[in-house]
């Protein structure tokens, strides 16, 4: 337990860095930036045939987070990007064999960085959430928006549903991303699989046979949100409870699979 | 007692075996020189040293254990392998207080080995801005930072000056006067026959020599034989060719490093066939000389 801890108070060191807080600043920009986007097309009064349910949603006490949530495929995308590359840059860097000298337990190694990698996605995520709910929030009565709604006690519980299922979505990616970083082993490859997997791969099965792609990871992860709030992602086609089963069965899989890979590979790195 | 034992020690990389069925041994307390060219498996061999990679054939012990506990033996070692990996975006402090704080060793140990390579006045600075000697010290200041008993280090002193050369000769006896193991891969050979007290020489994977280094300086000499003329010459090479020594050419002389006493056996051989008049004259070889001849020699 103590070289658990080791490893992650090592790792909380490695966020000093630009690649890293690179990431937060994107999301926290790009997310803002969307939101921003929506809330201004629905407060300027647009009425397109995509945005009525949306339209509908906003003056009820789901409207902030369907708002803000508009840009979670964005949040998705950079999380898996930064846990991959992260992970991924200790082979491409070399620094594997430096830290795998020092802590010898190779899955200690692991869990204390992955811990810290996943608190610090879910704390990026926390951040952009708050900085663009507040910026919306600023901006509503400017334009004559009411907010009661969002800010009433049921807003604040959908609110909370909503980050509850998001932390879960996240720390599924991020479990996602560590088996892509653990078998590509380079930075290019594993933003690159990790992405294609999730965009375009299963985007294709989805649209070929969607009633097996519910089941695919980067499904499940990503429908467990939309079951909260369906303003902000596809719904679960099994149901919640059905598909939040499958996306715990998937973390816990996808942890197997880089526990029993990771600890017998060659380390050429 | 040996700090490092391998037996029969093999490692292929898909088709290219990279260790072919190594047998060395380190003495404990010793600066061991571990040479070889490019492509013998030097890398390779620290690498299964260190548990980094797996062999597919063969045992080793360090420090009294089996390499497949690599857990229990590598806390007391420390280790620069190949070109020093860092974190082009951390200061060189703060690579080494990642580094300290996984292997949980006090923080004041990293002021201690940026004092010791020499590196305190640079530490703040981002280690992606530091010259090639620079971050080759970082890398031995990552070596050193668990206070190792055995330390092995893979050219270290690739890219330092001069005076960082010297310096580092000086950190290893220091070192080995604490009773340390080093085990010390380089191509300056020049450098290693300062401050080596055993060597292991590989090459194609395998051990072509492994002892101290006296002995081989000693026990090996190197002839000089400027022939006449074209005929001694080949018979010169032949003989040596056949007694399974390697002859290189500089400046039309004939050079062959050998064991002590081939000049007698090439003379008579040589007058055997009627060539009286063969010069020949016995050198001490550098270890470079050495060098070629071993793995020459290995070559048909
Ligand atoms: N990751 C790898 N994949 C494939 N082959 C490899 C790998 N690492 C090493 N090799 C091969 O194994 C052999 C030994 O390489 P190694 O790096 O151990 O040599 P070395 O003695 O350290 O050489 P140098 O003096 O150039 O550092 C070489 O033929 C090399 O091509
Ligand atoms: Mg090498």
């Amino acid at each position: 337990m103590t070289s658990v801890i080791r490893a992650f108070g090592s790792e909380v060191l490695k966020f000093r860095r630009w690649s890293v807080l690179a990431g937060t600043g994107a999301m926290v920009l790009v997310s803002t930036f969307i939101a921003y986007l929506t809330f201004h097309q629905i407060a300027s009064g647009a009425t397109g045939k995509e945005m009525t349910g949306l339209i509908e949603a906003f003056r009820t006490p789901q409207g902030l987070v369907a708002v803000i949530g508009q840009a979670r495929s964005v949040i998705i995308a950079i999380a898996l990007i930064m846990v991959a590359a992260n992970l991924a840059s200790e082979w491409t860097l070399g620094t594997l064999r430096n830290l795998l000298v020092l802590q010898p337990h190779r899955l200690r190694w692991l869990a204390g960085k992955m811990l810290a990698l996943v608190l610090f996605v879910l704390l990026s995520m926390l951040l952009t959430l708050v900085v663009s709910g507040a910026f919306i929030l600023i901006l509503a009565p400017g334009q004559g928006i009411r907010t009661e709604a969002w800010t009433s006690a049921d807003g604040l519980g959908i609110f909370v549903e909503f980050l509850g299922n998001e932390a879960l979505c996240l720390v599924g990616i991020s479990a996602l991303g560590m088996l892509v970083a653990v078998l590509t082993r380079s930075v290019v490859t594993a933003v690159g699989v990790g992405l294609a997997y999730i965009l375009v791969l299963e985007g294709i099965i989805a649209v070929v046979a969607p009633e097996v792609s519910q089941w695919f990871p980067g499904r499940v992860f990503n429908t467990i949100v939309g079951a909260t709030v369906p303003m902000v992602g596809p719904t679960p086609l099994q149901g919640y409870p059905a598909a939040l089963g499958a996306a715990l069965l998937w973390i816990v899989g996808l942890v197997v699979v880089s526990a029993i890979v990771f600890p017998r590979q060659d380390v050429k790195a | 007692m040996n700090a490092i034992e391998t037996h029969g020690l093999i490692k292929h990389f898909g088709k290219r075996t990279a260790v072919d069925g190594l047998t060395m041994s380190v003495p404990e307390g010793s600066i061991t020189g571990f040479i070889g060219p490019n492509g013998a498996g030097k890398t390779t061999t620290l690498r299964l040293l260190l548990g980094l990679v797996r062999p597919d054939a063969g045992s080793a012990t360090v420090l009294g254990h089996s390499l497949t506990e690599f857990e229990r033996y590598l806390p007391r070692v420390g280790a620069l392998v190949e070109a020093p990996a860092v974190y082009p975006g951390l200061s060189g402090r703060t690579n080494l207080e990642v580094l300290a704080r996984l292997g949980g060793h006090p923080r004041s140990r990293v002021g201690e080995v940026l004092e010791t390579v020499e590196l305190s006045d640079r530490a703040r600075d981002r280690a992606g801005t530091y010259s090639l000697g620079m971050k080759q010290r970082l890398g031995v200041a990552m070596a050193l930072l668990p206070d190792p008993e055995l330390l092995i280090l893979d050219e270290p002193a690739n890219g330092l000056d001069p005076l960082g050369i010297i310096g580092m000769r000086g950190m290893l006896r220091l070192l080995r006067g604490q009773g340390k193991t080093i085990l010390l891969s380089s191509h300056l050979l020049g450098e290693l026959e300062h401050v080596a007290d055993w060597l292991v020489m590989l090459h194609e994977g395998k051990s072509v020599y492994c002892g101290t280094a006296r002995e081989l300086l000693s026990q090996r000499v190197e002839l000089v034989i400027e022939p006449e003329d074209d005929l001694q010459r080949e018979l010169v090479t032949r003989i040596t060719n056949a007694a399974g020594h390697a002859v290189t050419t500089e400046e039309g002389a004939l050079r062959i490093a050998c064991p002590a006493g081939f000049d007698k056996a090439l003379d008579r051989q040589a007058r055997e066939t009627g060539v009286t008049n063969l010069t020949i004259r016995v050198e001490q070889p550098s270890l470079e000389q050495l060098f070629l001849a071993l793995v020459k020699g290995q070559r048909p």
